[in-house]
């Protein structure tokens, strides 16, 4: 039980459960199958954004252009099904090796120059959205094949949308990465020291590099699912991906230094934003609001993150001292 | 400034100005205005030097407003919320309050030092990384700007302040708002080289550790590194405001996200660390002339608006990985000899 | 350097020479939407045939990178430099781009309005566009009318730091008070100008409210796409929406029954007659003092492009409509308006 309290994500599955009691039974609409289904939706494809950048900071670095990887990959997706009239498969395939070699590049500029990632991806992602408005000149893909258009919007039984299928997979992977992969212990050894984890004899270009084409894989599988969901592939897309990619794995607790993230909290995290989210349609709170709402919310994450810290720093001071 | 070892034979013939960063910005510079005068119809008209010497100046100031938190090794994402928060401000005491120009600079610029102060004192009091603080402060004085002012511009502000935005010196080339971010480098520059203040701010930002030892309070330091942070953002606002005629809350785009690209990239490409502890004013204004250059030259040469972020996206990567570059041969040839 | 000198010179007396041979030169068009939006791609094709039909020496689209009011300023300055001379452009912001407008006028280029409206005081000649107001006004009139006069309705817009944005607010709300007291505003969803958080929060409202909304108006691009697309999905004809502009999506949802009208606006009007009237203006015609401007909220000065209703009725002919009403405008444009040098 003690070791459970520990976990970063137990406090917060607490306060999502009482908080979604609380919600529902002011609004019992909360719990309807619908809106069961929409926030599983909102979730599946915040999930699959956050990860990617969560990688990222497991490392101690930033992926801004997240986003405009995201986007590139879904209007390279829906343009080559609709102007080439590729068949879905290849089209998958091309998406992800676009966001593939996106990451590389992010990875291996950052890693090759010591320049920090911060401003390797402020210029890419200057680069992969102008690519993007420069093929599309701001028009949409509208002509998305059937098959896309069900798996965005079908549901497997009940109020479960397929969509969610190929996020709970990732986080899964993702887990399994983090906690029981020698490559995700040497990330994360990476990002809580960069000198000593050279020490012990790992390649920090591989990490790097790693690190950064997973995360474009994830920004394009995050593209093209919104392209399911949206049923049309808009240059918009992941132009607002930036905030909440960094909101949910920090308010799961992971440190921006680098080397330390959770990934179930990082989930946790994405389902709070999307639950507070919703939260405000449904009590119809004014949308002059919801702004400064959201800021607050990251503010207390923060706090109370240094609280626990703090607590923990305490007890450890007390056993060391005996 | 510079920080890098001049090499051997290099020592008594070249000046060490040559070896800097800023140095190689200032090449860039030129070599981007003989190309565009060149190969472009309008670069040199008045009209477009005119126009420049205002955009220069706004991005200037915005860098220098992130370059002073970058100082400490953090960031200030809630620039341009600032900004525009104070700019409004502003605009509210002219119109409806009534209150003087200078009066209402005074006030403006302090209710900017006020906002950076929240953004450090919550920085300095959690320990979290600035960036996410400032993630944070910037949804929540965007929020409160738009509901306070119900988005509603304030446009009937005093002649005498919106004609100073379009008053045009030097036989019409040039902006008096440059003037004013050209003598706040000089304010800055002094201020870092010559005061004790100054000093202790980069020693701050340089080793925390061995500051705190060395009996600097690094928590005020940073406290006030992002007071004058917002102190210069405030600044920036009543220079849009100015230039506008007018303060609108969506002057700075949305969350004030127009401003974070100029911010991030004028004080980087002008040689500050991002891991804090090295400033420099004039690199940053190199930068920040450098970005709007290519900005307007790109427009000029029409390489398709659509392209442009493109170009841009790419000069940028080439301007960071050239200065890199330079660097390294500095560097290496330091060793060598 | 001398030579550098001397080489500028000649540039500048280049430059100068074709303007001051041929009087008033021909005119040379700029058309600059507010930022990369579909709803503009229209001006491009309206461009080009004005050259042609009115044999203008250009009329080009020129699109800001961003969204941004500065970047549109800076690519409108930068546009004087290439010699444009008359500059027909979407607002970034009602009074913001004031200032640039009376500058370009200053440097004797005549500018107007397109799309969407300046506030006065301004140097625009005119405003040529849609009454946004006006237009969600007529839209939820429309609604209303198909809801048979009671119902609730949702209002979903766009950003709130867009002064439209307020405009459209107003103008439902007026329109639903005119109704009687049969309808009912449930909720305003704004700041939704993205397609990923439009598409969250219209899902979540639907959860919510969906068995209780009878009416669906939307007032801008993004949360009429995202809401008909929405309606679609659940396949609900239920809900009466009616939505705003010419996106595919809400296009194809009207012929599939779901929507069940969707207000248009004009852009290829507004490209064509825009550029025609730009030309004549540089040709020394003045506006009438008499002539029949039309009052918005922003302006007095204002000339409608056409706002119309389609519904499932004439969804596939609107193009058509629109042509219709732009050549009825050109026709009468310059006796209703001009008094031209003979």
């Amino acid at each position: 039980m003690s070791a459970l309290l520990k976990k970063d994500w137990f406090g917060l599955g607490l306060v999502l459960i009482f908080g979604s009691i609380l919600i529902s039974l002011f609004k019992p609409a909360f719990i309807s199958p619908f809106n069961l289904y929409v926030l599983m939706l909102s979730v599946s494809l915040m999930l699959v954004v956050a990860m990617s950048q969560m990688i990222i900071i497991a490392i101690g670095q930033m992926n801004l252009s997240v986003g405009a990887i995201g986007g590139l990959v879904a209007i390279s997706f829906t343009g080559l099904m609709e102007v080439y009239s590729m068949s879905i498969l290849p089209a998958v395939l091309i998406g992800l090796l676009i966001g593939l070699a996106c990451g590389f590049i992010n990875g291996y500029i950052t890693v090759k120059t010591g320049i920090s990632a911060f401003i390797i991806t402020l210029a890419t992602l200057y680069i992969f959205k102008g690519m993007n408005l420069g093929i599309t000149e701001a028009q949409p893909f509208y002509e998305i094949p059937e098959a896309v258009k069900f798996f965005g919007n079908a549901k497997i039984f009940g109020p479960i949308p397929y969509l969610v299928i190929i996020p709970i997979i990732i986080t899964v992977l993702m887990w399994i990465l983090m906690n029981r992969t020698s490559l995700g212990r040497y990330m994360l050894a990476y990002g809580n020291n960069v000198q000593s984890s050279e020490l012990i004899g790992i390649s920090s270009t591989k990490i790097v590099i790693y690190a950064h084409v997973i995360s474009g894989l994830l920004a394009a599988i995050g593209g093209m699912l919104v392209v399911c969901r949206l049923q049309l592939g808009t240059p918009n897309i992941g132009d607002s991906w930036l905030l909440p990619s960094f909101a949910a794995p920090v308010i799961g607790g992971a440190i921006l230094a680098g080397g330390k993230v959770d990934v179930i909290a990082t989930a946790f995290g994405v389902i709070l934003v999307s639950i507070i989210s919703q939260a405000l349609v449904i009590f119809k709170i004014d949308p002059f609001f919801v702004q400064i709402f959201l800021g607050f919310m990251i503010l207390l994450a923060v706090f109370i993150n240094r609280y626990r810290e703090y607590r923990e720093e305490r007890r450890t001071k007390v056993f060391s001292d005996e | 400034m510079g920080g890098i070892k001049p090499p051997f034979f290099m020592n008594n013939k070249i000046p060490n100005f040559v070896k800097t960063n800023q140095f190689g910005l200032l090449i860039l510079v030129i070599v981007f205005i003989c190309i565009f005068s060149f190969s472009t119809d309008g670069f040199t008209s008045r009209f477009n030097i005119y126009a420049l010497s205002r955009v220069v100046a706004l991005d200037i100031m915005i860098g220098l407003a992130m370059m002073v938190v970058i100082l400490t090794g953090g960031l200030n994402l809630s620039l341009g919320a600032l900004g525009v928060s104070a700019a409004m401000f502003g605009g509210w005491c002219m119109e409806s309050m009534g209150i003087p120009i200078s009066i209402t600079i005074i006030l403006v610029l302090a209710f900017g030092s006020f906002l950076g102060w929240i953004n450090g004192f919550v920085t300095v009091r959690t320990g979290v990384h600035s960036f996410i603080v400032t993630l944070a402060t910037m949804s929540i004085y965007f929020g409160f700007m738009t509901l306070l002012t119900e988005a509603e511009a304030f446009r009937k502000l005093p002649e005498a302040f919106t004609d100073f935005g379009s008053l045009k010196l030097f036989n019409k080339y040039i902006s008096p708002l440059l003037i004013i971010s050209v003598l706040t480098c000089f304010v800055l520059y002094y201020i870092f080289k010559y005061t004790d203040i100054g000093r202790k701010l980069i020693a701050a930002g340089a080793n925390p550790d061995a500051a705190e030892l060395s009996g600097i309070s690094v928590d005020r330091m940073f406290i006030y590194c992002h007071m004058l942070s917002g102190f210069l953002a405030a600044l920036a606002g009543i220079m849009l405001t100015a230039r506008i005629g007018a303060a609108i809350p969506s002057m700075a785009g949305h969350l004030g996200f127009d401003w974070l690209l100029p911010a991030f990239l004028a004080p980087v490409l002008g040689g500050t660390l991002l891991s804090g502890g090295k400033v420099t004013v004039f690199g940053t204004m190199l930068g920040a002339i450098l970005v709007t250059l290519i900005n307007n030259g790109l427009y000029l040469i029409d390489v398709g608006e659509f392209w442009v972020r493109f170009f841009l996206g790419i000069i940028l990567l080439g301007a960071v990985l050239l200065d890199r570059a330079r660097e390294y041969f500095t560097v290496k040839n330091s060793i060598v000899s | 350097m001398k030579k550098f000198i001397i080489f500028l010179t000649s540039i500048f007396a280049l430059l100068a020479s074709p303007v001051f041979a041929g009087g008033h030169g021909v005119t040379k068009v700029a058309l600059v939407p507010g930022g990369p939006h579909p709803y503009f791609a229209a001006w491009e094709q309206a461009g080009l045939d004005a050259v042609e039909d009115f044999g203008l020496g250009k009329a080009d689209y020129r699109v800001p990178a961003e969204w941004d009011l500065s970047q549109q300023n800076e690519l409108i300055e930068s546009l004087v430099g290439q010699g444009y001379n008359a500059v027909l452009v979407f607002p970034g912001d009602a009074v913001g781009t004031n200032k640039i407008l009376g500058e370009l006028d200053d440097a004797g280029i005549p500018t107007a309005a397109l799309a969407g409206c300046v506030e006065q005081p301004t140097q625009a000649k005119f405003c040529f566009g849609t009454d946004t107001g006006h237009s969600a006004y007529l839209g939820t009139k429309e609604l209303i009318k198909a809801l048979g006069g009671k119902g609730k309705i949702a209002h979903f817009t766009g950003f709130l730091v867009d002064p439209n944005t307020t405009l459209r607010i107003n103008a439902v709300e007026q329109a639903v008070s005119e109704a009687g007291g049969g309808v009912e505003i449930i909720q305003v969803i704004a700041d939704i100008d993205a397609y990923e958080p439009a598409d969250e929060k219209i899902n979540a409202f639907m959860a919510a409210q969906g068995s209780e909304v009878d009416g669906i108006v939307t007032t801008a691009w993004v949360p009429a796409v995202v809401a008909a697309q929405a309606l679609t999905n659940m396949g609900d004809k239920r809900i009466k929406m009616v939505g705003i502009d010419h996106d595919e999506v809400v296009l194809k949802a009207i012929k599939d029954g779901y929507v069940h009208g969707t207000m248009l606006q004009n852009p290829y009007g507004q490209g064509y007659i825009g550029s025609y009237v730009m030309d004549k203006v540089r040709q020394g015609c003045e506006f009438k003092a008499d002539a029949p401007w039309k009052s918005t909220a922003q302006t007095d000065q204002f000339i409608d492009s056409g706002t119309v209703f389609v519904d499932i009725s004439d969804v596939d002919t609107y193009v058509m409509a629109m042509r219709g009403i732009s050549l009825e405008i050109l026709e009468t444009f310059d006796s209703t308006y001009l008094n031209c040098p003979s």
